[in-house]
């Protein structure tokens, strides 16, 4: 009967420290995954904080070059810009252009630096546009022009 | 039994301990990090508010065949002003320039010129400042 209640004892002992290692473990499992989710979404939002840009051509005169509008992009923002057709998309009038129909001069542009965007003259038509450019995280800006 | 709820809570108590370190160790980086940029889009908001330049003046001096163009700005703002990221457009075009002071002081002014210019006639002049404020000037090269 002695060495029954010891096993008993240590049958409950056992069974304890497996069920509180289990809770502790998921805890600490459920923790890490919000707590890197959080700061996943903490990146997220700083990028989007430090991104801002603006075009800065003159409205009244769209330079070209060969069969393309240049538009000067101009980083304003905290932090250097990755310049491409995936990271940037463009509109004309609402209606977006293919990716084909336009390129940026670099492939990043630095903080207070300008780039240029080339795009396709069969995008845009005569008279007043509207460009809007949206970059990462949807930061965007709009710009008005006449052709 | 006694022993066992001990040896239990103990090994919960380090659990805890352990997630709340995972919390601390990596929330407080995330938020001082997003406080910073905050701080930064903040005063980023503020210079653009106070950031004012005028055009004073438009002159251009024969270079050969080609036209030499003097442009006096002056800092109407309350910021300083780093010039080597000004932009300046004529009829559109973005053309490459020197300054006589790498900033601008409030209430200072400074000469920005643009050598061998080609184009002769009715011009517009748009100058954007580092962080993106602009102005505009119609002058004539003859």
């Amino acid at each position: 009967m002695g060495f029954s209640l010891t096993g008993t004892h240590v049958i409950f002992f056992i069974a304890s420290v497996i069920i509180a290692s289990a809770v502790s473990g998921v805890i600490i499992a459920v923790i890490t995954d919000v707590t890197n989710s959080l700061s996943e979404r903490g990146e997220r939002v700083q990028e989007q904080l430090d991104t801002e840009f603006k075009i800065i051509n003159d409205p009244e005169n769209i330079p070209t070059s060969g069969s393309y509008y240049l538009f000067y992009l101009k980083n304003i923002g905290g932090s250097e810009l990755s310049t491409s057709n995936v990271t940037f998309n463009l509109f004309i009038n609402g209606d977006i252009i293919a990716t084909a129909n336009y390129n940026f001069s670099e492939s990043s542009v630095k903080k207070d630096e300008v780039t240029t965007i080339y795009i396709s003259n069969s995008e845009i038509s005569t008279g007043d546009q509207t460009l809007r450019v949206v970059g990462p995280q949807a930061i965007e800006d709009k710009f008005s022009f006449t052709i | 039994m006694g022993f066992s709820l001990v040896a239990a809570t103990a090994i919960i108590g380090v659990g805890l301990v352990m997630a709340i370190e995972i919390i601390v160790g990596i929330t407080l980086p995330t938020m001082t990090d997003v406080h910073e940029s905050l701080k930064d889009m903040k005063n980023r908001a503020i210079d653009q508010i106070q950031t004012q330049i005028s055009i004073t003046d438009v002159t251009s001096t024969s270079n050969g065949s080609n036209y030499d163009i003097n442009i006096t700005i002056d800092n109407i703002g309350s910021v300083t002003l780093e010039t080597d990221y000004f932009n300046v457009l004529i009829n559109g075009t973005q053309n490459a320039f020197s300054c006589s002071k790498p900033n601008i002081y409030p209430e200072n002014e400074v000469y920005f010129n643009v050598y061998n210019f080609q184009e002769t006639g009715s011009m517009r002049l748009k100058v954007v400042t580092n962080n993106g404020i602009s102005e505009y000037y119609d002058f004539t090269i003859p």
